[in-house]
């Protein structure tokens, strides 16, 4: 690594914990460290979510899932970009002028169970832990590619688990998530002049994305594997075309009949169960803020996944003939293939801008991993601090406490998932998956798309829907979901194990039917009529703007 | 300027705790409107049912695009062997930009629709004036 790599990968850690510093809650209040005081403005809310939500497995994952599987791997891209169709639909709207500050807490309230709200706790950690390890595991790969060297005795994929993890929990205690907001807008737009400073000079470059398409389409897609202790290139076989190779521009070269299909809606019912983005949606000041601020998530991510799939493409194409005179290329690649897909921005970054252009790519991917993770540890904060503690153990509890003991769940679920993250290698599973990193992720959506999706839509929309009910359809939908990935491990990844790996298309529905079952043989809460006008009406929202109106009124009244 | 800060104090207090102010506010007269705003529930109800016709309504359109690429790709072949710029196929055109450009103009419409929708059905008592004769 390079002095300008280092003073890059300086200059950000500055930045961001400087701005957690000035945007860190002035005052010791649940509502400013969990939600920011409710005043977080359109454009800077899309902006934190797509912080958020463009994880390693977007900016890493997208690329490599396109790089080894071609066509196949881009409905990654497709599918994390739909799932923000259906919570603009059903669910962001409702669910901010409901209020409250997480979505147990959501669920409690509407459903008036305490139980259900920590039925809910369990679920949402469980989607937590699911999705901080990928997490992880992306900031030791790009510490191992961009360092190569750890510290204090550690690997460097360890340490760059280690280091990520230690510098974002501690600006997520410090900052809360006011803080937190404006540095996961910040990281987001970062991360995206990365991919459009990358794409810019691969075009520049004379790279044709149409007859790059082409020319890798013309010849079968191979993938490296380790056979015999040997590193070789084996072909990809069609999946949908049995006896036939896959090739890059055509489908087939990932899934099956059913698999794209399964993919999909694993990530697109996924998305609406994501415990820290849906509380990203609380910060906003109301509803119709909430619904807005999602049109602007679906422009900003369409425009992020197709930068991702052309970058993808291009390192498919560009790489394997950019080996020669390049040594250390040759370390990371096999007959011009890289062992470890998740390596292909960060490799096209270093052929195109030298060191410099690592740093600056690398620093893009550690970015997409802290915003990410702060956004994970805000909302375990939520689960536990709020959900728990506050409701359960010490109901009581001064905002001082409370706030306390969000900063120490965020630590523990940090050290927690960081040593999840250190007894994986990526490498010894990158035969199994297209995308180590992109494929974590899915069980992560699988889970929440599984448990927790259905039983939300339902209490929005469902009248009828009860804490029983729904409390019976997120455990069935849990269940399902992990015991269907568990067999996929005996199935493998073909014919009936495309749906097992991405099981939301059986345990959604399934989960949906017993919520609905359940619920129409149980009470529903008393106070319905109550809380159907907070989910469904817009007074709050009125008064808000109408507060909005008077607050500029009374500014510029007192300017004059 | 004292006066107007603890005047803002009170409003970022109302917005927090979601509770109307008191009425014997000493600030701005004005600021006793703020606990005017309120739904009927009948006029909730019928605003949930069109804006739940308009959500079911774009999702199954959204639903009809997202399943149909894949049963495009298995049923016909021209979706992914034939070929629209240079070696992309419509089937990678629509994966790479096409699929994102309809999610975002699913989206603008969806969104400008419920909103105006509920704007429409809600809060009519507000913008009817309380005194006939005042024309503000």
């Amino acid at each position: 690594m390079t002095a300008a790599s280092v003073i890059a990968l300086a200059v950000l850690l500055l930045a961001v914990t400087v701005l957690a510093l000035v945007l860190r809650p002035g005052r010791a209040s649940t509502l400013e460290f969990y939600l920011a005081g409710r005043r977080v403005g359109v454009a800077t809310n899309a902006c934190a979510i797509c912080g958020d939500y463009f994880s390693a497995a977007s900016f890493l994952g997208v690329a490599a899932a396109v790089y080894v599987s071609g066509l196949d791997g881009i409905w990654y891209a497709t599918g994390f970009a739909a799932g923000f169709v259906p919570v603009l639909l059903f669910v962001a709207a409702p669910l901010r002028r409901f209020g409250e500050f997480s979505i147990p807490d959501f669920l409690g309230r509407r459903l008036g169970s305490d139980r259900i709200r920590l039925i809910a706790v369990c679920v949402v950690q469980l989607i937590i832990l699911s999705y901080l390890v990928p997490q992880a595991v992306g900031s030791g790969i790009t510490w191992e590619l961009l360092v190569g060297h750890g510290v204090l005795g550690l690997t460097p994929y360890a340490t760059g688990v280690v280091l990520s993890t230690v510098a974002i929990t501690a600006l997520v205690v410090l900052g809360g998530m006011r803080g937190t907001t404006w540095t996961q807008a910040v990281q987001f737009l970062l991360l995206l002049s990365a991919f459009v400073w990358l794409t810019v000079v691969v075009i520049a470059s004379g790279f044709s994305y149409p007859d790059a398409v082409a020319e890798l389409d013309s010849e079968p897609l191979a993938n490296p594997v380790v056979a015999g202790g040997e590193w070789g290139l084996a072909t990809e076989p069609n999946r949908l075309e049995s006896g036939s190779d896959a090739t890059f521009g055509e489908p087939g070269g990932r899934y099956g009949p059913f698999g794209q299909l399964t993919l999909m809606v694993t990530l697109v019912m996924g998305t609406a169960g994501l415990p820290h983005i849906m509380n990203r949606y609380f910060t906003s000041p109301t509803g119709t803020a909430a619904r807005m601020t999602t049109v602007w998530v679906l422009g900003f991510a369409g425009l992020f996944y197709t930068l991702a799939v052309l970058l993808g493409t291009a390192s498919r194409s560009l790489i394997a003939t950019s080996v020669e005179g390049r040594p250390w290329l040759a370390d990371l690649t096999v007959d011009g293939v890289l062992r470890v897909p998740e390596h292909a921005p960060l490799v096209l970054g270093r052929i195109f801008g030298g060191e410099a252009g690592l740093g600056f790519i690398a620093t893009g991917a550690l970015i997409a991993v802290m915003s990410t993770i702060a956004g994970l540890l805000l909302a375990a904060a939520a689960s536990w601090g709020h959900d728990v503690y506050e409701r359960h153990i010490n109901p009581r509890a001064s905002q001082r406490q409370a706030v306390w003991a969000g900063r120490g769940a965020v630590i523990v679920v940090a050290v927690f998932s960081s040593a999840l993250a250190l007894g994986l290698r990526p490498d010894s599973l990158t035969a199994l998956f297209p995308s180590i990193v992109a494929t974590m992720v899915t069980w992560a959506f699988a889970l929440a798309g599984s448990a927790l999706a259905p039983v939300f839509i339902l209490a929005i929309w469902w009248r009828k829907t009860t804490s029983r009910g729904a409390g019976a359809g997120m455990i069935t939908g849990a269940v399902t979901a992990i015991g269907m990935f568990t067999s996929a491990t005996v199935t493998g990844d073909e014919g009936v194990g495309e749906v097992l790996l991405a099981p939301t298309i059986v345990a959604a529905p399934v989960a949906t039917l017993v919520t609905v079952v359940v619920s129409l043989r149980t009470p529903t809460p008393k106070d319905l009529d109550r809380l159907w006008l907070r989910l469904h009406g817009t007074a709050a929202d009125r008064r808000a703007a109408r507060l909005a109106r008077l607050t500029i009124a009374g500014v510029n009244g007192d300017r004059s | 300027m004292f006066r107007a800060n603890r005047w803002l104090a009170r409003v970022r207090d109302v917005r927090d705790t979601g509770a109307p102010p008191p009425l014997n506010v000493d600030g701005p007269t004005w600021a006793v409107d703020i606990g005017d705003d309120y739904d009927m529930p009948a006029d909730v109800d019928a605003s949930f049912r069109t804006v739940r016709k308009v959500a079911v309504g774009h999702f199954a359109v959204f639903l009809g695009v997202v399943v149909g690429v894949p049963v495009l790709t298995l049923t016909v072949d021209w979706w992914s062997g034939g070929r629209l710029v240079g070696g992309m196929s419509p089937s990678f055109v629509m994966a790479a930009f096409g699929l994102y450009v309809f999610f975002f103009a699913l989206a603008v419409a969806a969104a400008t629709l419920s909103n105006g929708v509920e704007e429409r059905m809600l809060g009519a008592q507000e913008r009817e004036p309380v005194d006939p004769g005042d024309d503000s």
